[in-house]
């Protein structure tokens, strides 16, 4: 019962389902003109210092973002966006090169003190390396020496392409090219800045990598670009977390994450992402849409995707896998909330191409107030691919007789040896379980908090430790007022 | 109609709206309503294969060498022949429609009771005006779905069936959907079926025919409260065929649909099953089969809304695919944010046999209620190798054993139809694609 008794606490803390992490932080910025041509792409090129092949690469893929359109396949009611009102850079002005986290701007760090993740304190207590990442530019990097003994590579995208570019050369754009979609398209042309992780043959990370994304100032889209590499045979665990300050117009996020894990190795990415849904009207809120994707490069790679969805006004993301490797694993986990006029499009993409890959998709989504959760995942099996499994698990949980929940699974196979199955349930919460939690003295939050937790366990339970208190606490805050 | 056009135009649909529809003396309101459909059908040209709708099928070939609709003065007389081997030996009643026109010599009308009004489209539409005129206006099919945009503007013929309130037709009616061979063009057949408040009526319905021809068949279906209808469609065209039915349904309080489709043979086939539960406790069963082999493509995709309360829904659909043939099932369930105790379940389940074969299933919830029990389930694989074995283990040479298999998994379907006869005319028909399947 701790998990109750957590989530419990929590909620009445937090009661009033205001938005605990809306504050703007007055740090002056270095802002690009809103709009975005090809000026704007090399203005921020000029200002970040990037060598030519980088800004070369930038301009290829806005000259095919210019040529491509906004997809219309998902359910999703949203209005064209105006990519000329937004600003593409916007970099905290700071004194060059903190060397330790004392010369970091301490307006910055009490931010990130607000948002809970105070870096001293983590990196006493909790092991976590934490790129954070500030609007556009990483501003501190924790733990890196420890890493670079093991020859681990943990730094900021701009520092990876300075230091490291030949890695950055190999395998950027390799997982999602930049005429993937729209939004990686617009990312692969703007991104200022991002995380890169590189582990080298043989090594287990010691630590749970983390980056913690911030959307701060008004009217910035925020494009960061994230490249993970593990190399043969070893090991890697990241986590991603996000927070956004309250902001009255939506903000557009477009982040592209590449994983590329080769022989023997395992990449484990988790998620928690809580940006600002907008308020009870649908005011606000951010635009999440994201393209993720790793390639099980190897035999035998693995990777596992888990997320918890509970921010974001709209949010389009599909965490996917490549399984190439003979007996690779793409494995993927997800809890979807959706409360107020939240939408989600989200689910996953398994492409078997190597024999006897293996892939596990469980996928639960919620839906509250008006909220419209939709489940879409692709499972596809090519001719080569014998003997691949895959099994999909989607339920979905309906709160309230306002909103709606949408599966859409595709299941596309091309090899007679492969068995895939796939099981979806809609339900909501039934009065009997109220009803028992309810006579033993909880009350309705309390109850309906302890059901959706337990409806969530098996993605739950595959969240890094320090994440799953989190992704608890979460899930009771985002489903406020939806009941009683 | 004329060639000289005022909207826009895709230009793949271009020798379709040269065709001449319908004939000379047909009403005003037909021909407007013919007009305002090919503008829709030109507006939306042949689907793309990119939109979600018509992902699973390729209709390349039907692009490169447009199929026009057959005129009716080109429709040449039935010649007496024997019953294909696809018609049900057992129906009384019978009508036909050769080369998408009535054949009367080749149907059998038969003793109906008075009130039931049964017979051919065209004969409806001369003589019967208020039993087909506001249905075929009203057709959702015809606003979203190119292809029965194309139908309502040019189709020739069709049949009518029209049973008043409290009537109960025993005997099945079979209708035989057939084709000559004797000219390479597309046959579009509309038809209509009106069911009083608890009237009841089976329909069978078999598609046959040989040569190169494209059949478009739109089938609408309207049930008021209480009405029953069970229907049967076997599909077995000839090899370069292509066959794209609509099977549109709209069921009033407490009616009942049952559906069971199988697609045997055909080079491309596709069936689409719309269905709107409309009244309250309205229930529907859609079940299918499809058996694709060589290079065919065989496709169900069904779309039910459900708008009110209480509605029931099975959908059960098994497919097979062997050689490098290609078959989908693409299903959609909606229920209305007012459709509380909605109980509905998908089945999809399929088995790939062949090396270069390919399946694709897509069943799809969309859920706007928070009181309704749905789900869905589905499989791909080959064989279960345990039951194989156990065959195997008892005699059973390998291909036998193979075939009894198949021929169990694509039962289930079929189990349900009545009457006996019927059911066993099906599974016959199954069995003897079947043993085709297993010699190539």
């Amino acid at each position: 019962m701790t998990v109750s008794i957590d989530t419990r606490d929590t909620v009445r803390a937090l009661s009033g389902a205001v938005y605990k992490y809306g504050f703007v932080t007055e740090i002056e910025a270095d802002e690009a003109p809103p709009g975005l041509s090809e000026a704007t792409v090399r203005f921020i090129s000029a200002k970040k210092d990037e060598p030519e092949w980088l800004l070369e690469w930038w301009l290829t893929a806005f000259r095919a973002w210019q040529k491509m359109t906004q997809p219309d396949w998902a359910k999703l009611k949203l209005a064209p966006i105006d990519y000329q009102a937004a600003s593409y850079y916007s970099a905290p002005k700071l004194n060059p090169g903190p060397k330790s986290l004392d010369e970091v701007d301490p307006e910055l760090l009490r931010t990130y003190e607000k948002l809970g993740i105070p870096l001293k304190e983590r990196e006493a207590l909790a092991g976590v390396a934490v790129d954070a990442v500030f609007d556009s530019i990483s501003v501190a990097t924790t733990f890196k020496q420890q890493l670079a003994d093991l020859g681990i590579i943990f730094c900021s995208f701009g520092e990876a392409v300075r230091e490291h570019p030949d890695l950055v050369r190999k395998y950027l754009g390799t997982v999602v090219p930049q005429t993937d979609n729209l939004f990686a398209a617009l990312n692969s042309a703007v991104f200022s800045d991002g995380s890169f992780a590189y582990v080298p043959p043989g090594v287990r990370c010691p630590m749970e990598l983390s980056t913690y994304f911030r959307i701060n100032a008004a009217k910035t889209g925020q494009f960061e670009r994230t490249l993970l590499i593990a190399d043969r045979g070893s090991y890697v665990s990241y986590l991603e977390g996000c927070t956004a300050p309250q902001r009255d117009e939506n903000q557009l996020h477009a982040a592209v994450v590449e994983l590329v894990a080769l022989e023997d190795a395992q990449i484990k990415y988790s998620t928690v992402q809580n940006w600002y849904p907008g308020d009870a009207e649908g005011r606000g809120g951010i635009y999440n849409f994201v393209t993720k994707r790793g390639a099980c490069r190897g035999a035998r790679a693995k990777i596992s995707w888990t997320q918890v969805e509970t921010g974001s006004a709209i949010t389009l993301k599909y965490p996917s896998c490549i399984l190439e490797g003979d007996h690779s694993i793409g494995e993927f986990y997800s809890v979807a909330i959706t409360n107020n006029l939240q939408q989600a499009d989200t689910g996953t993409k398994m492409i078997h191409i190597g024999k006897d890959t293996r892939s596990t998709i469980v996928s639960k989504g919620i839906s509250a107030g008006r909220g419209q959760n939709t489940y879409r995942g692709l499972v596809r099996v090519q001719p080569r691919a014998a003997g691949a499994r895959n099994h999909t698990q989607c339920d979905s949980l309906l709160i309230g007789d306002k909103c709606g929940a949408h599966t859409v699974p595709y299941i596309e196979i091309r090899n007679p040896t492969a068995r895939v199955e796939h099981e979806a349930t809609t339900s909501k919460i039934s009065d009997d379980q109220l009803f028992y939690c309810r006579q033993r003295g909880l009350t309705p939050e309390d109850a309906v908090s302890l059901i959706v937790n337990g409806f969530c366990k098996d993605v739950l339970r595959e969240l890094p430790m320090e994440f799953a208190v989190e992704a608890q606490k979460l899930l009771a805050v985002s489903l406020e007022g939806s009941v009683g | 109609m004329s060639a000289v056009v005022d909207f826009p135009v895709k230009p793949e649909t271009r020798p379709y709206l040269e065709a001449v529809a319908g004939s000379p003396g047909e009403p005003e309101w037909l021909m407007q309503h013919r007009r305002r459909a090919l503008a829709r059908f030109a507006e939306l040209g042949f689907p793309s294969r990119h939109g979600e709708a018509w992902r699973y099928l390729d209709l390349r070939p039907l692009e490169q060498a447009p199929l026009r609709p057959l005129a009716a003065t080109e429709v040449e007389a039935a010649r007496a022949g024997g019953d294909p081997a696809s018609a049900w030996p057992a129906a009384g009643l019978r009508l036909t429609l050769l080369d998408g026109r009535f054949a009367p010599e080749l149907s059998r009308l038969g003793e109906m009771p008075a009130t039931v009004w049964f017979g051919s489209m065209r004969d409806a539409i001369v003589r019967r005006p208020d039993l087909v005129g506001e249905a075929l206006e009203a057709l959702a099919a015809d606003r979203d779905q190119p292809f029965a945009a194309l139908n309502a503007g040019v189709f020739g013929d069709g049949f009518t069936l029209a049973v008043p309130e409290g009537v109960v037709v025993e005997p099945p009616i079979e209708i035989l959907h057939l084709a000559s061979g004797r000219s390479t063009a597309s046959f579009h057949t509309r038809s209509l079926v009106t069911l009083g408040a608890a009237s009841r009526v089976r329909l069978v319905e078999i598609y046959t025919g040989e040569g190169r021809y494209w059949r478009n068949d739109v089938v609408a279906v309207r049930l008021a409260r209480g009405a029953a209808i069970d229907r049967v469609a076997l599909v077995e065209e000839a090899d370069a065929a292509l066959h794209l039915a609509v099977f549109d349904a709209t069921l009033g309080p407490d009616a009942r649909l049952s559906s069971t489709a199988l697609l045997l043979a055909g080079g491309t086939l596709r069936h689409d099953a719309v269905v709107r539960c409309q009244g309250e406790g309205a229930r529907c069963g859609l079940y299918g089969a499809y058996l694709a082999a060589g290079r065919q493509q065989a496709n169900f995709v069904t779309t039910l809304d459900h708008c009110a309360p209480r509605g029931e829904t099975r959908e059960v659909f098994k497919g097979v695919a062997a050689d490098r043939a290609h078959g989908a099932f693409q299903g959609r369930i909606t229920v209305r944010p007012n459709a509380q105790k909605v109980d509905a379940h998908m089945l999809s389940r399929n088995l790939l046999l062949g090396a270069h074969a390919a399946v694709d299933t897509k069943p799809e919830l969309e859920i706007f209620a928070d009181d309704v029990k749905c789900s869905h389930g589905a499989t791909v694989g080959d064989l279960d190798a345990t039951a194989l074995f156990y065959l195997l283990s008892r005699g059973i040479r390998r291909a036998d054993a193979r075939r009894m298999l198949i021929d169990a998994f694509l039962r289930e379907p079929v189990d349900r139809v009545e009457p006996a006869s019927l059911r066993d005319h099906l599974l016959a028909r199954l069995s003897a694609r079947l043993a085709v399947l297993e010699e190539t």
